[in-house]
């Protein structure tokens, strides 16, 4: 299983990174939706992306608008993890093609737990 | 609360630091303390993120230099003899503005946007439009740590300038 983690952020990412490397997931990070664009143009197919919200460059609206666009990622899951946890955002970003929402700050065990809702089960890997 | 926010009570920024403290520093959050004065001579970072639209204000972080230290190692999983590189105490301590000021957001009416953080390694002043609404003061690890709520006087205004840094 491999995850492409965009976040302008690199404590983000990183905090994303400890949560879901120990359970099987490889991760790739980008800091904003055009690197992560580049990472998938280049022949990354991730399983699926946690994608912030505000970030410069490209936000990541836009990049979900992007990935939807594109036949050949339509399997790619689209998971949403910002601040912004307005309703009417939360209701665009999943109307654009994004499957699920978290909300920051998050426990580890919502992400984990949105993973096993969308059919990814978590592995242990050693040490 | 206050008359400019009304839908923002102290308790709400209370729950959110704590909820970012518990997640993030696995540690025992922020605690109310009486206001610190800020010592210009004393080291501290300070963020911000604004929110235009429907409710226009700003959201300021303000923590000791120490605080900040600390903040920054246990988002990245650092060491507690690593020294955080400058552009990793600008990231961890604008990420806490984004959590904060973004929850902030989800709080007030809508729908308006959020900028992306700016951070000053000194207190960061407030567009001049704009006037401290709800003050959080907190301590942590014997440093003092401020959330600042600040708003413009009447909803739908033209949206504001980015926080500007403070020179020392």
């Amino acid at each position: 299983m491999h995850a492409l983690i965009i976040d302008d952020s690199r404590a983000m990412r990183a905090i994303l990174r400890r949560i879901i490397a120990p359970v099987g997931w490889q991760t790739t990070e980008a800091a904003h939706g055009r690197e992560a664009l580049d990472h998938m143009e280049a022949g990354l197919v991730p399983d699926v992306c946690m994608i912030d919200w505000n970030m410069p460059v490209m936000d990541g609206y836009q990049f979900v608008c992007e990935v939807r666009k594109r036949p050949e990622w339509r399997d790619v899951t689209l998971m949403m993890v910002t601040t912004e946890g307005e309703h009417s955002q939360i209701v665009r970003a999943l109307a654009a093609g994004a499957h699920e929402y978290v909300i920051k700050p998050f426990p580890p065990e919502a992400i984990l737990d949105k993973l096993a809702l969308l059919g990814f089960q978590s592995q242990e890997v050693s040490a | 609360m206050t008359a400019l926010a009304p839908e923002l009570a102290q308790q709400d920024l209370e729950t959110l630091v704590a909820q970012v403290w518990s997640t993030y520093v696995l540690d025992e959050g922020p605690l109310p303390a009486p206001p610190a004065p800020w010592n210009d001579a004393s080291p501290c970072w300070s963020s911000a993120v604004s929110v235009t639209g429907a409710w226009h204000g700003m959201i300021a972080v303000d923590l000791a230099e120490s605080a900040a230290v600390a903040l920054t190692r246990a988002m990245l999983a650092m060491d507690d003899d690593e020294e955080p590189a400058s552009e990793d105490l600008v990231d961890a301590v604008g990420e806490l503005a984004n959590m904060i000021g973004g929850n902030v957001k989800a709080l007030v009416p809508g729908p308006s946007g959020l900028s992306l953080p700016v951070v000053g390694h000194s207190p960061l002043a407030a567009p001049s439009e704009l006037a401290p609404t709800l003050t959080l003061d907190l301590t942590w690890r014997g440093t003092p740590l401020r959330v600042r709520v600040l708003t413009a006087g009447s909803r739908g205004e033209s949206p504001t300038a980015p926080p500007q840094e403070m020179l020392p």
